[in-house]
């Protein structure tokens, strides 16, 4: 394994101040979130402001080289105030900001850098000879991702792998990089509760938040439609909703498809239950309890989400897809297409509905 | 209820015959699983801290089945969502259920169980006469299903080995004791891999979701030369590979009546057997797919997605994407058989005779009366078919056919 022993410059850390190596740096500064506010520091908060404006703004974070520095303390600093805001569109958004941006860098930087820099998360990776690829890194560092990129050709079947490697291009290790790059700060947004902050803290982000709602409107907070819409259900569920209330069995991932599927467009709970009541082998306490369970009201509270297309096509669930599941990668993305598309104006009753 | 037999010839193998060399890695981290047969249920969620206590645990319990998770947690006893999933083994199931041949239509058997309607081999989705879903199976762990299983076995071997890179020491192979095989990778490597990543290795292994232009580009001849499309050169590993090899072994090896199985057209099935030698040199040449007048990119298409059905293993995709999944424990009986699970090296997969490594009783007879048997063969010696009648069988040969319930013990 070719984990080089390249040093990080100062630049180097500015531009990547997600590093190990960066964090150890201002580790060693040993600033404390007080002295943010004095006047020494305050470019450092006001760029931390900047960068989670940016991401909130235009999905990207600018590169200040001139004062590498700042650059490398408001880091943290950003981190700080997004777990602060408490929201998550924004922790969402400033992962993925810094993470493009880190994706632009990347691209064009060099061999042993881009080695380093994966090297900092673990990854296992050598350079490949083979044209037109210029690395090849371990199929696990790979899949951890890939899974959530929809493009076909970051499916593993799709590329060329051999002895446990996968090979890439040199932009395609900059984009996986960059997906490293966005869950690691996702990680770090995600850690430990919110620690007390101090005021003047809490009113920058108490700002971000406000510009959030400003900019980005309650748009992509919305969410689905009020009443539950047979018609907007996706083939396989319409065929696995049609099997239950005619009592045929379903296979176990199929049960749950439709369950947790229900359960996320809002369909009562009761309503569900009653929906299994026509299988032959009917139990409603053990119905109940797994319907409770699949809602998050029993055991570990989390509600849970229907499988994505992907896994149900390969568990045989996915029947005749249409036109619309061309442009979606879940079953829910379809509901929210054609459920918000249908005209919205007529209510059906529920009863009429749930049959 | 099991026949009481069945229950005292378990009992005699878990006092004195069973051992476990080799245990599952960590096995304090494992949850145990059990089928009794006092109680026909699974019992759950026990641990083991070692050895000589599970040994001691089976000896008093006597279970039909043992399992263990193929996860590590760090209260294996809990219940499910507080068990603290540390990682899990990646397994793999290859059983004859999920391969047709074409001896099953003669050895297993199906009952509707809504209007019991019976039919022979693979088992319908819906039952023609009712529709319904449910059904009664009477399989059967015959040699030729055996035999295929093994088959897909070892491509996926080759696939574990070749493309994913495992050691041979990470890999353990195992025949089930009944229909299959099981190919447990032990390996810090996956341990910690989710579901969904577990998932892209199911696809890549049984070739779903897989788009030929990533592996297998078109070459097009001009008056100036040739030229190769989008996509890579076929290369000398993975997809690619499987993809080239298999183009060339069908070109050469494909008659007229093959290739309108696979659903080619007449006239396409005349161009390509005159042009044979000539689409096989473009093939070898420019390691792409040569395209000619009525060969072109879509009939290429038809031709390698047939063989990526061919060069894909069979494998159970829903047990590799569980990662809480239990799976038999090595070296106990299986149920349904009264074989062994057992372990065999990868080397000796070829010579491997299921029906002799896996007896557990090499001793006695038991008298039996049959009510009706396929032919089969245990160790050197085949037996049956049988059709109502009593008669007295080796010990293994008589567990088996009461583990299927084609027979009952004679007092
Ligand atoms: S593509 Fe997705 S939504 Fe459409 S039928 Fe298949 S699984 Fe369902
Ligand atoms: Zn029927
Ligand atoms: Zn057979």
């Amino acid at each position: 394994m070719l984990t080089s022993l390249i040093k990080f410059t100062k630049s180097d850390l500015a531009r990547y101040p997600f590093l190990k190596e960066s964090a150890e740096y201002v580790k060693s500064l040993d600033i404390k979130v007080e002295d943010l506010q004095s006047p020494e520091f305050s470019r450092v908060l006001e760029r931390a402001r900047e960068r989670v404006e940016e991401a909130i703004l235009y999905t990207l974070v600018s590169r200040k080289l001139k004062h590498e520095e700042i650059e490398i303390l408001s880091f943290p600093v950003a981190i700080m105030l997004t777990v602060a805001t408490g929201n998550n569109f924004i922790k969402e958004r400033y992962a993925l900001a810094e993470a493009k941006q880190a994706y632009l860098d990347m691209k064009v930087e060099s061999k042993e850098k881009i080695m380093a820099i994966a090297g900092n998360f673990s990854w296992r990776i050598w350079l490949a000879s083979e044209a037109p690829y210029t690395f090849k890194i371990h199929f696990s560092d790979c899949l951890r991702n890939t899974v959530h990129l929809r493009d076909k050709k970051w499916k593993l079947v799709n590329r060329l792998m051999a002895g446990g490697t996968v090979y890439l291009t040199r932009s395609e290790t900059a984009r996986l990089l960059s997906e490293e790059v966005r869950r690691h700060i996702k990680r770090r947004l995600e850690a430990s509760e919110v620690p007390k902050l101090p005021q003047f803290i809490t009113d920058v982000a108490q700002k971000l938040s406000m510009l959030t709602v400003e900019k980005i409107g309650k748009s992509e907070l919305e969410g689905m439609p009020k009443t539950v819409k047979v018609e907007a259900f996706p083939p396989c569920v319409s065929a696995l909703y049609e099997a239950a209330s005619t009592g045929r069995h379903i296979s176990h991932i199929g049960r749950f498809t439709l369950t947790s599927f229900l359960v996320n467009i809002g369909m009562p709970i009761d309503a569900i239950i009653d929906l299994f009541r026509n299988s032959s082998d009917f139990n409603e306490r053990l119905t109940r309890y797994q319907v409770e369970h699949i809602a998050g009201e029993r055991g570990s509270r989390t509600k849970y989400n229907p499988p994505k297309c992907e896994l149900l096509k390969t568990h045989g669930v996915c029947t005749n897809p249409n036109g619309v599941c061309a442009k979606i990668n879940h079953p829910l993305a379809y509901y929210l297409r054609r459920g918000t598309a249908a005209k919205t104006g007529q209510r059906a009753t529920n009863n009429k509905m749930l049959n | 209820m099991r026949s009481r037999i069945i229950c005292k010839l378990f009992q005699e193998y878990y006092s004195k015959d069973f051992h476990i060399e080799n245990a599952p890695k960590q096995m304090d981290k494992r949850e145990f699983g059990f089928i009794l047969f006092s109680e026909g249920v699974m019992v759950r969620h026990k641990r083991f801290k070692r050895l000589d206590e599970l040994k001691a645990f089976m000896r008093e319990n006597v279970p039909s089945d043992a399992y263990y998770s193929c996860a590590y947690y760090e209260d294996p006893e809990a219940e499910m969502d507080k068990k603290g999933w540390v990682g899990a083994d990646l397994i793999f199931d290859i059983d004859a259920d999920h391969i047709p041949t074409n001896c099953d239509r003669v050895h297993d058997e199906w009952t509707c169980i809504s209007c019991g309607f019976e039919g022979k081999g693979i088992v319908p989705k819906n039952c023609p006469i009712c529709g319904c879903e449910k059904f009664d199976v009477k399989t059967w762990p015959c040699e030729k299903c055996l035999e295929s299983a093994k088959a897909e076995t070892v491509k996926l071997l080759n696939f574990l080995i070749n493309d994913f890179g495992f050691l041979e020491d990470e890999i353990q192979l195992f025949f089930s004791g009944n229909r299959g095989y099981h190919v447990h990778v032990v390996s810090e490597a996956i341990k910690e891999l989710d579901s969904s990543a577990r998932k892209e290795i199911v696809d890549y292994i049984c070739g779903i979701g897989l788009d030929v232009s990533f592996h297998a580009p078109v070459v097009k001849k001009h008056e100036k030369g040739v030229e190769v499309g989008r996509g890579m050169r076929f290369s000398c590993f993975g997809w690619p590979q499987r993809l080239w090899s298999g183009a060339q072994t069908f070109l050469e090896e494909a008659n007229e009546n093959y290739l309108r199985e696979i659903g080619l057209k007449l006239d396409v099935i005349d161009t390509i057997v005159k042009n044979r030698a000539a689409l096989l040199r473009g093939l070898r040449e420019h390691g792409g797919l040569p395209l000619i007048r009525g060969v072109g990119a879509g009939t290429w298409k038809r031709i390698l997605e047939h063989i990526v059905n061919l060069q894909s293993a069979k494998i159970d995709t829903v047990v590799t994407t569980d990662t809480h999944r239990l799976i038999r424990l090595p070296n106990t009986l299986n149920g349904k058989t009264g074989f062994k699970k057992v372990e065999l090296p990868i080397s000796k997969i070829d010579e491997f005779d299921p029906f002799k490594e896996a007896i557990a009783f090499r001793d006695g007879s038991i008298k039996v009366k049959v009510v009706s048997a396929p032919a089969f063969r245990v160790g050197d010696e085949t037996f049956g078919p049988y059709k109502n009648g009593i008669i007295e069988l080796p010990t293994a040969a008589a567990l088996l056919l009461l583990c299927r319930e084609r027979a009952e013990a004679v007092e």
